[in-house]
């Protein structure tokens, strides 16, 4: 799925053996294997379900962060898009008196709408999208503090609902349904179309990109928009777990989702990664910090671990690269010279 | 092809090996403790780093040592509201048997304690209720009539039951703060007929606001006696325009509020008393509670309660009430660091 694929067949093990995901999924089943043998309660299918529950909304942000990131963009409004279309959500269906299936339609609209406003200053006026979407940022989570002017939450949604965040349907958590349909429509997009093809190649040289014939424009406003509906379905679900819909839903989200991306693999500046990189960072993210609660250990310690995680995947990858490159290298130096540097 | 295969054999190992022990579900309780009859108390606060809440805490670990059972304090450590439902639904899947918790969103988590009733988990909340279906009991640190009473009546001891005062609330709709004023105001008409109140003003919950509206309260009313501030910003705020107008000792300022906020007013002698109730106390009752609560000594219908070294306890409704809220002054305030 990465760029540069095994030139012989006996490449293959290794070249597996090196890639980011191997790492992470080392990492995922070494933090599985040890949170199970620490916390009785750990492996059981009720708390492999919490954590499903927990972390599909920063799991859908993570999961459209991907073609963004692939592009060499970035979207810092999605936390706050999430508050927003919220509390607008809570709006159509207790104010304006809109069924569920409706309302929820029309958020999914929003998010559309607001993602597009994103794409058009990003394409359009041609500004970074750091600036754009911290601009964002702050609108989004303004707008829905002053919609609100702070203090107004939705609640009392009907129980039918709350089942698409609370509840079992076919044993599952209702909600991970939604988010598997999502992860293979990203991943298929991104991994199995052109068009995944052509985000790696904007990321990559937006410029040669243009040249090949690709419209760069329309392929960066599409994965803003995409952005902006799918933070409007992870606002929907967030709603429906926690039963009430506030100003202040999915602050931080957006640096979350960020986070996994990049502990998946994603190349910060564009070009390449995976959206099963991200699924297993999204992934080793939630399982540590549920897995210390079963360990006994203080909340705190989630926030620093993820961050030495971080540095540990990405730092380790790096270097099996660097120590195969140097590899690599050394074997096509002729004797003669090597003799000379290596006595 | 090959990796995505070694990928998808390594999760499915994961999760079968993590399956298989999916049969014993949360029913069984405090086996977490190591057999016996050792009680798992979790108690969550509103947020993790806050002083008040660290103070509870420490009461609330002398309960777990003297009941000898387990207690488990976590919270939110970042804003996220949806945090305290997710320590809760851990809590739940680990299965303590008594989760107490001080709820900051009311709505929100009441749908994760549901869940944990549902599941055979006593609840009880503290410092700031649940929707009442949510839980068993609500430990109540004050009622406003006692916040109320105790107001007015160090307002009249240091005025000598008889002159002007005027309150700072922060906001003219707040209810809390109107029930508290309707006591105030009681309190005053049936035993100081001679204190009268000039003035009542609202301060947005700002410092700054409050230092304002103080002192423009003190030069329009040149015969006040006291200040009183109601909420928490506004008793530093109002000791600071007593302060900066030189009238220390001339004007009193009293007020509700933490005692770290106060401690250098109170100690130059602007403010002469910060009244609240004793953290450490609220902690040390409900872990208490969470114990009979757990034992089934603490059921709907009970009329009191005995909470340890702290005595007996009326229990109104559900309600299980703190008591009469704490004077904070000059010579107590150094042993309390919240």
């Amino acid at each position: 799925m990465s760029n540069s694929y095994p030139t012989s067949k006996s490449d293959g093990w290794k070249f597996i053996l090196l890639r980011h995901e191997t790492v992470l999924l080392l990492v995922l089943a070494f933090e599985w294997f040890y949170f199970n043998s620490i916390g009785p309660r750990f492996g059981t299918l009720d708390n492999t379900f919490d954590m499903v529950r927990h972390s599909v909304e920063i799991g859908l942000l993570a999961l459209v962060m991907t073609p963004i990131i692939l592009t060499g963009g970035i979207d810092l409004s999605v936390g706050s898009l999430l508050g927003l279309c919220a509390i607008l959500f809570g709006k159509l269906w207790r104010d304006a008196g809109l069924p569920i299936p409706l309302a929820m339609a029309c958020t999914l609209g929003i998010g559309a709408v607001a993602g597009g406003l994103n794409a058009l200053l990003i394409t359009w006026l041609q500004l970074p999208p750091l600036i754009v979407t911290l601009g964002s940022y702050s609108l989004f989570r303004g707008l829905a503090e002053a919609i609100t002017r702070g203090v107004d939450t939705f609640t009392n949604f009907p129980p039918s609902f709350l089942v698409l965040g609370q509840e079992r349907l076919l044993g599952v958590p209702a909600q991970a349904p939604v988010f598997i349909v999502i992860a293979i429509g990203i991943w298929l997009l991104v991994h199995r179309t052109t068009f995944g093809r052509s985000f790696r190649a904007i990321g990559f040289a937006p410029d040669g990109a243009r040249y090949a014939g690709i419209p760069v424009e329309r392929r960066v406003a599409l994965v803003y928009v995409l952005a902006g509906v799918v933070a409007a379905l992870a606002a929907v679900i967030y709603t429906a777990r926690l039963g009430q819909a506030r100003a202040d839903a999915g602050t931080g989200y957006e640096l979350f989702a960020i986070t996994a991306v990049v502990l998946g693999g994603t190349s910060i500046f564009g070009g390449t990664g995976s959206v099963h990189g991200t699924l297993l960072g999204v992934a080793s993210i939630a399982v540590l910090s549920n897995g210390l609660v079963h360990a006994r250990q203080p909340r705190e310690v989630a926030g620093l671990l993820t961050g030495v995680l971080l540095i540990f995947a990405l730092g380790s990858s790096a270097l099996a690269k660097l120590l195969a490159t140097l590899r690599a290298r050394r074997q096509t130096v002729p004797t003669n010279i090597q003799s000379k540097q290596m006595p | 092809m090959k990796k995505l295969l070694a990928l998808f054999i390594g999760a499915g190992l994961a999760v079968a090996t993590g399956c298989n022990k999916s049969s014993d579900s949360p029913a069984s309780i405090s086996r977490l403790s190591g057999g016996g009859k050792k009680f798992t108390i979790a108690l969550m606060p509103k947020s993790k780093g806050n002083a008040y809440f660290i103070s509870c805490k420490q009461g609330a670990d002398a309960a777990a040592r003297e009941l000898g059972v387990d207690l488990v304090f976590d919270g939110p450590t970042d804003p996220d509201p949806a945090k305290q439902n997710e320590i809760i639904e851990n809590w739940i899947t680990l299965g303590v048997d008594v989760i107490a918790a001080a709820c900051e969103n009311k709505e929100g988590i009441s749908t994760a304690l549901r869940k944990a009733r549902q599941k055979g988990i006593k609840v009880l909340t503290y410092d700031s209720d649940a929707a009442p279906d949510a839980r068993s009991f609500f430990v109540n640190q004050a009622t406003p009539e006692g916040i109320g009473d105790t107001l007015m009546d160090e307002a009249a001891r240091l005025c000598g039951n008889d002159g002007e005062f005027a309150v700072i609330t922060a906001s003219l709709t707040a209810a809390n703060m109107n029930e508290w004023q309707k006591h105030i105001e009681a309190r005053r008409a049936s035993k100081y007929p001679n204190m009268k109140m000039v003035a009542l003003r609202p301060c947005d919950d700002l410092k700054d606001k409050a230092q304002s509206e103080a002192t423009a309260l003190l030069s329009a009313n040149p015969n006040l006696k006291l200040l009183m501030a109601i909420c928490s910003p506004a008793v530093p705020g109002a000791a600071e325009a007593v302060k900066q107008a030189g009238k220390t000792g001339r004007v009193k300022v009293i007020g509700l509020g933490l005692p770290s906020e106060n401690r250098r007013y109170v100690k130059e002698g602007v403010t002469d008393s910060v009244i609240l109730w004793k953290t450490k106390d609220l902690g040390y009752l409900t872990v208490q509670a969470a114990v009979a609560l757990a034992k089934g000594e603490l059921k709907a219908g009970v009329k009191t309660f005995k909470a340890g070294a702290l005595g007996e306890f009326e229990i109104h409704d559900d309600n299980i009430v703190l008591g009469k809220p704490f004077i904070f002054n000059k010579d107590n305030i150094d042993q309390f660091d919240f």
